[in-house]
Formats: structure tokens, C-alpha cells, sequence
């Protein structure tokens, strides 16, 4: 029989006060593992969510950016009316040129200034991007400088609400609409129209193409080998899917941060466990001889300190998971490397980045007990019993 | 028995505790040394007396617009400049996208008038002014690939649409950024078909004092025209790029705290331990004389001791350990650019210190409170 639960939870409770400095300390660890890698995993599902499977992008040849890619009006024609891509009732292409230009703006909070990214969009490029919801204002009409911005931009940036006019190089843009992109990169950027923003960015080009496909996989195979060796285009085509996926490696600073903060911190709290449980266990050097001769195995006793410091841990991970929670959906946002542009997203924290945290606290909990367990364990009983 | 040698004596009592407490304050410490680091590094880009006469012209929209070639003369006539050269980031792919490394397309002449803090040799120098097709390398990326001098490379150009096909004609060290690579602007244009444009303006002012009004004049200069500028320092320049990675201030500030706040709780806490274990010497101590100051100050040694041993092994082990990174690791490659020097500086390891004298302060204040209050009798009472 093992030791009863209820023997460890009293004895965390009679020496509180080293217990809850034990707990805190790797509650704050956990802590932080679980903000560090929401940011890391909110930014990721940003880039993760965004593009329809069914859409192709065409880049120059060459290309890793949108911002810096360039495809002529040429280029643009003889794509259009390719056998393969899709058309709309009206025998319309599904095919939408696109410019993409970083513009650099004012924080809200006037702190600096950062660049955001301006995309030059027609009727076919929304009709493209079926996630897209107005939640304010109207649609911009092309010819009179007017753009809609995303939620997460207004929010972040000065005079970008409806009805507000922001400054880039001589132009100013009015802002007659916001729209929220179901979380993904597109909540990221200011959007006008493609023509205008080519006037005025002075662009004789456009920055891609996005098109929809045929649904006839080998049709659309064969297109695809067909543009990308025709000599007359210098392009690049790959699933707008697979485009955004690529830009998750902005994370992985983050990521890396997280982790290694996250290992060396807790080898700290694993200490500090220890130190207690040890503590623990000379404390209580009379209680393990009496239970010992109640009959008690050795292997009882291990597994009992074991637990009870698994618990300690277990406790302070809840709470660490605790802290942390507040966090998700909290807006915030860092510089994209692929495009040099500011990408805003949301802390993200989900069941399964909390059971990570709570494996954590459990990896701690097992190493910081261990020994003092098997201290515990080993000590004979009639010298257990002996001591004071 | 020497009042030292009786502080020591109890503060080895338990050799295990004090190992584990002294290795999770030596970590903490380490940690704490070594985000001010990178904190200073992202936030304090090195400034010294060449830096401080730079500024840099992009276009006023953003980086990411491009200027025309011909601003370049008339920035030249504006009086306090002294050098203006074109410089444009490449972006290219050497090889693998993994293998980033910083290219510019510069005006070959003009690149040691600009970057004058930098060493580059003059031999080598007249040979890469001399070829068309030549670069010039930082040491940290020749050594990072193992290049020589004459080798040849190609870059794959992502944002410009053309690849250039380099010779390594020369190498330069210290004062500068050493992953750089530059090449002549005029092989660029060439292979691209002369678009006439470029990135920025890096210009060198004659005296710092020009500074302010240079600024003013260049971008009165472009005003009302298709390609407006914007001028600033080199050191807004680049902290204009830092703001843009996000609040790394906030984050790495709230980090340092919580390091420092889950240390001090575990050394308040073994402190507690070990004074609690002690409460009856204490009361024996205080039976034969000795005061509560006395007593007090015996406590607040043992915890000074530990704390300070911990604030050494940790900030001078960070120092240690960043310079034999250096030796083995190249920063730079593994942080993609972001991480250049990493250098702990003697602020960092001083401000590190002083958190350890505030730990050695801070958590033997509630042991000792309890423990001089504590009456004589109570104190012989307790048996363990």
C-alpha cells in the first residue's frame, strides 16, 4: 500500500510559507516559458492562417518578397488569359495584379515611426480573399486617395481611423473604411486601389499576381511548368499557402529566446525545489523511520517524496499558467524580415501551449525531487528513528 | 574560533543547500548579464567619433521606395558635406536563404572616405577600385564561409533582378559591422540596365556641428519633388530599424525582473532555513552577550557572503563565457544579423553586482528579524 496523497498535501501546508516560495518561484518560470511562446505562436498562426489553398501567387523570378517583386504590365497581360486560370459569370479571369509598397507611418502613441505595408488591390483581389469583413466605414473607391485599414493597424498607427487622413510623400490617404482579416497576415496592411497606387508610388509595374486555378490538378500542373519556362516571363509560382508559411521563420528568434530562458530558469527553480524537498525530508527524518515500521516500503517512501515535490511543482505551474493567461489576445507587433514591415498580431495561448507549460513544471518537480527522495529512502530505520 | 571563520563555518553547515542556492543565484545572475547584453546591443548601437558625422538620406515614404542616382550631385554642392555615396541593399541569396549575410552596392571610391573607422588594406583596396566585378568582405563572413582573397562568388539577387558574380578582392577589419559585404554600384546598374537608383545616401559631414543644418537643407532640397527625402543620423537611423522589432525594452526588462524577483524569493527562503535550524545557537549567542546588531550583522554577512559569491561566479562567468563564444561561435551567423558584438561591458557586470548586494541585503532581513526578537528562552526551547 502507498503512502496516502493526504500525507503530502499536509505536510506542504505545515511548512507554507517554503512552499509557496517554492511554488512562485516555478510558477515565474513557467510564466514566462508560456508569454514567451505565445508570442512566438500567436505570430506563427498569423502567417499559418493566411491564403486560400485554392490561390496561386506569381513573383519575379528570384523573388522571396511581395515588396520587392516585380512583374511588367507585359507579363501581367500574357498571364491573364493563360488556359488554366479560373473565370468568373461574366467570363472575367480570376487573375489580380497587385503592388505592394512599405510606407513608413507614425506610431499612435507618437513614440517613432514604422513601416507598414500598402497594398494596391482591384474588385478580382478581394473577391479572391474570402475572409475579409468591413466592420466599419465603406470600400474604397479608386481615383480619390481614399484606403480601408485593418483593425490591428488603426489601432497602432496615428490618423488611421475612418475619416482620418494620413501623410505619405505628397499624397494623403483618406480613410473611409476598417476590415479585420480573421487573424492573418492581411490585418497587417492598408489597402487602396492598384491602379492609384501605382500612380502614386511612381510603379510601372506591378509587385505579383494572385490567381485562382482551374479545380483540375493536372491542368494546373501543366500551367504552372508551362509559365514558369516561358521565356518571355520571368516568374516564380507557388501556393499563396505556401508563401505566408515560409514567413513563420520570423518567429523563430522568439522561439529561441523562449527556449533557452525557459531550460536555464528552470534549472534555477529545479534547485530551489530541490533545496526544499531536501529540507523536507531532514525535517521529517523521524516520521519516514515511524513509517517505515508501520510497514512502509522503501520504494513507498520514494515514491511519496517524489510525489510530493511533483505536486509543489505541479501547484506552481498552475499558477504560473495562471499569470500568464491575462495575456492572450493581447495585441502586439514586430518587424516581418521577409517583407521589412511591421506585422501586428495577438499573444496566443492555447490548451496545449499550457500543458507544455504544465510538462514543464513536471520535468522540474521530478528533477528537484529525485535525490531528496532517495536520501529519504535510503536512510535505515533505526537511525531515523533515533534522531532528534 | 575568529568571528570570519565563524561566519564560514555556518555558512558550510549545510554544504548542499549552500551549492544549490549558490548555483541558482550564479544562474540567475548569468541570465541577467547576459539579456542586458543583448539588450544594450539592440538598443544602443555603438556610437563613436566617425559614426557621429554620418547621416544617412532614404526616401520619405520608406526604405522601402528607392531614390534617383542624380540627388547625389546636388547633395554634394550643399556646404558640410564632405562625402555623399550611394549605398544599396542588395538583399541576395548566397547559396541558401540560411546563409544571410549584409550586401550593399556602393561607390567603390568612396566607401573608405565613409566607413573610415573600418582597416582596409590599400593594396587590397586598389585592386578591388581597379576591377568592376570585385567586393570587399567583412572578416567575420570570410571567415564564416572560409573564403580567400580572389575567390569568386555569386549572389542571387531577390530584390534586385540580376546576379552578380563577385571576386573577393579585398578585406576589411574592426570599427564597422565585420559581416558586410560591398560591391560596386556601378556593376549593379550595369547588370540591372542602369535604372539610375538607389537605396539611400550615406553622407559624411565635415564637422559634427554641420549636422543639424545639413540635414535640414538636404531634405529642403528634395521638397515638392517626386522623391522627397528623409535625413537623420546614422544612430536614429538604426534605432529607427530596433523600434520596428517590437517592444524588446518592455520585454526583456519584465524578463530581468522576474529573474530577479524569483531569486531573491529562493535565497530569502534557504536564508530562512538556515537561520530557523540555528534558532538555538542563536539564543546561546545571545545568552553569552552578544547584542542583536551583533547578531543582526552575523546573519547579514552569511547572506552578503552567499549573494556576492553567486553575483561574481555569475556576471564574471557571462563575461567569460561571451568571450569564448566569440572564439568558437560566429554571433552573427547564429542570431541572423541581429547580434553583432554581444559585448558585456563593466556597467552591465557592475549593475549586476548590485542586484547581488540588494539579494544579500534583502533576503536575510525576515530570519533575522525573527530570530533577534526571538526571546532566550524560546529559542533553548526549540528543538531542531
Amino acid at each position: 500500500m502507498a503512502v496516502p496523497l493526504k500525507y503530502n498535501f499536509r505536510n506542504l501546508r505545515v511548512r507554507w510559507r517554503l512552499t509557496l516560495a517554492t511554488m512562485l518561484g516555478i510558477a515565474l518560470v513557467v510564466a514566462v516559458f508560456v508569454m514567451i511562446m505565445a508570442l512566438a505562436r500567436g505570430l506563427k498562426a498569423t502567417y499559418v492562417s493566411t491564403g486560400d489553398p485554392r490561390n496561386l501567387l506569381v513573383l519575379r523570378k528570384g523573388s522571396t518578397a511581395e515588396s520587392s517583386s516585380q512583374i511588367t504590365r507585359n507579363e501581367v497581360r500574357l498571364i491573364k488569359y493563360l488556359d488554366g486560370i479560373a473565370r468568373d459569370t461574366d467570363g472575367e479571369p480570376l487573375a489580380s495584379a497587385e503592388i505592394l509598397v512599405l510606407i513608413n507611418l507614425d506610431r499612435l502613441d507618437r513614440t517613432g515611426t514604422a513601416n507598414v505595408l500598402v497594398r494596391g488591390i482591384g474588385p478580382v483581389g478581394l473577391r479572391l480573399r474570402t475572409n475579409i469583413r468591413l466592420v466599419e466605414g465603406r470600400m474604397f473607391r479608386p481615383g480619390l486617395h481614399e484606403c480601408v485599414v485593418s483593425r490591428k493597424i488603426a489601432n497602432r498607427f496615428a490618423n488611421c481611423r475612418v475619416g482620418e487622413q494620413f501623410r505619405s510623400g505628397r499624397t494623403l490617404w483618406r480613410v473611409v473604411g476598417i476590415f479585420e482579416a480573421a487573424k492573418t497576415a492581411y490585418e497587417s496592411e492598408i489597402w487602396v486601389d492598384a491602379d492609384e497606387a501605382r500612380d502614386v508610388f511612381k510603379r510601372n509595374f506591378y509587385g505579383s499576381i494572385l490567381i485562382r486555378p482551374v479545380e483540375d490538378t493536372a491542368a494546373v500542373a501543366t500551367m504552372i511548368k508551362r509559365m514558369e519556362a516561358d521565356k518571355q516571363l520571368s516568374i516564380r509560382v507557388l501556393p499563396e499557402t505556401e508563401y505566408y508559411l515560409e514567413q513563420t521563420k520570423t518567429a523563430a528568434p522568439i522561439q529561441w529566446l523562449g527556449g533557452v530562458l525557459a531550460v536555464v530558469m528552470s534549472i534555477g527553480a529545479a534547485f530551489s525545489a530541490m533545496n526544499t524537498m531536501y529540507a523536507a525530508v531532514s525535517a521529517r527524518t523521524r516520521e519516514i523511520g515511524t513509517l517505515r515500521v508501520l510497514g512502509f516500503r522503501r520504494r513507498h517512501i520514494y515514491v511519496s517524496f517524489l510525489l510530493e515535490s511533483v505536486i509543489l511543482a505541479l501547484l506552481g505551474g498552475a499558477v504560473g499558467c495562471l499569470f500568464s493567461l491575462p495575456l492572450n489576445g493581447m495585441a502586439t507587433g514586430t518587424m516581418s524580415w521577409t517583407t521589412f514591415s511591421e506585422v501586428a498580431f495577438e499573444f496566443r495561448i492555447t490548451p496545449e501551449l499550457l500543458m507544455k507549460g504544465m510538462a514543464f513544471a513536471l520535468v522540474m518537480g521530478v528533477l528537484g525531487g529525485l535525490l531528496p527522495a532517495r536520501l529519504a529512502a535510503r536512510k535505515p530505520v533505526l537511525d531515523a528513528l533515533r534522531s532528534a | 574560533m575568529t568571528i570570519p571563520g565563524f561566519i564560514l563555518r555556518n555558512a558550510f553547515r549545510n554544504k548542499r543547500r549552500l551549492m544549490l542556492t549558490l548555483l541558482s543565484v550564479t544562474l540567475s545572475l548569468f541570465l541577467f548579464t547576459m539579456l542586458q547584453t543583448a539588450l544594450r546591443e539592440l538598443t544602443q548601437p555603438a556610437q563613436t567619433d566617425e559614426s557621429a558625422l554620418r547621416v544617412v538620406a532614404r526616401h520619405k515614404v520608406s526604405l522601402g521606395n528607392v531614390l534617383p542616382v542624380k540627388h547625389q550631385s546636388r547633395i554634394e554642392r550643399i556646404p558640410g558635406v564632405h562625402t555623399c555615396m550611394k549605398l544599396t541593399w542588395f538583399g541576395g541569396i548566397y547559396k541558401d536563404p540560411k546563409d544571410f549575410f549584409p550586401q550593399f552596392a556602393v561607390d567603390a571610391d568612396k566607401i573608405t572616405d565613409i566607413f573610415s573607422e573600418a582597416q582596409f588594406d590599400p593594396q587590397e583596396m586598389a585592386a578591388f577600385l581597379k576591377d568592376r566585378a570585385a567586393c570587399v568582405v567583412g572578416i567575420k563572413t570570410m571567415d564564416r564561409f572560409g573564403w580567400k582573397i580572389g575567390d569568386k562568388i555569386t549572389l542571387q539577387g531577390t530584390i534586385w533582378p540580376c546576379d552578380p558574380q563577385l571576386t573577393i578582392r579585398a578585406v576589411y577589419r574592426g570599427g564597422i559591422d565585420e559581416t558586410n559585404l560591398f560591391f560596386h554600384h556601378e556593376y549593379m546598374d550595369e547588370l540591372c540596365g542602369k535604372p539610375s537608383l538607389c537605396g539611400t545616401f550615406w553622407i559624411r559631414a565635415e564637422n559634427a556641428e554641420a549636422i543639424p543644418g545639413l540635414i535640414q537643407r538636404i531634405d529642403e532640397t528634395f521638397a515638392n519633388t517626386d522623391a522627397e527625402t528623409k535625413t537623420e543620423t546614422e544612430r536614429a537611423f538604426v534605432l529607427e530599424f530596433v523600434s520596428m522589432i517590437g517592444n524588446v525594452k518592455v520585454l526583456i526588462g519584465s524578463i530581468c525582473s522576474v529573474i530577479v524577483f524569483t531569486m531573491i524569493l529562493v535565497t530569502a527562503s534557504t536564508m530562512s532555513m538556515a537561520i530557523r535550524e540555528r534558532s538555538r545557537e542563536i539564543a546561546i549567542l545571545k545568552a553569552i552577550g552578544y547584542d542583536g546588531w551583533q547578531i543582526f550583522s552575523l546573519i547579514l554577512a552569511e547572506s552578503f557572503g552567499l549573494a556576492l559569491t553567486g553575483g561574481v561566479l555569475g556576471c564574471f562567468g557571462a563575461w567569460f563565457g561571451t568571450w569564448l563564444m566569440f572564439q568558437h561561435v560566429n554571433i552573427a551567423a547564429v542570431s541572423n544579423g541581429m547580434f553583432i558584438k554581444f559585448e558585456v561591458t563593466p556597467h552591465i557586470v557592475v549593475s549586476g553586482m548590485l542586484i547581488a548586494v540588494v539579494l544579500g541585503l534583502v533576503s536575510c532581513l525576515a530570519p533575522a528579524y525573527s530570530s533577534i526578537r526571538m526571546s532566550v528562552v524560546t529559542g533553548l526551547k526549540e528543538l531542531d
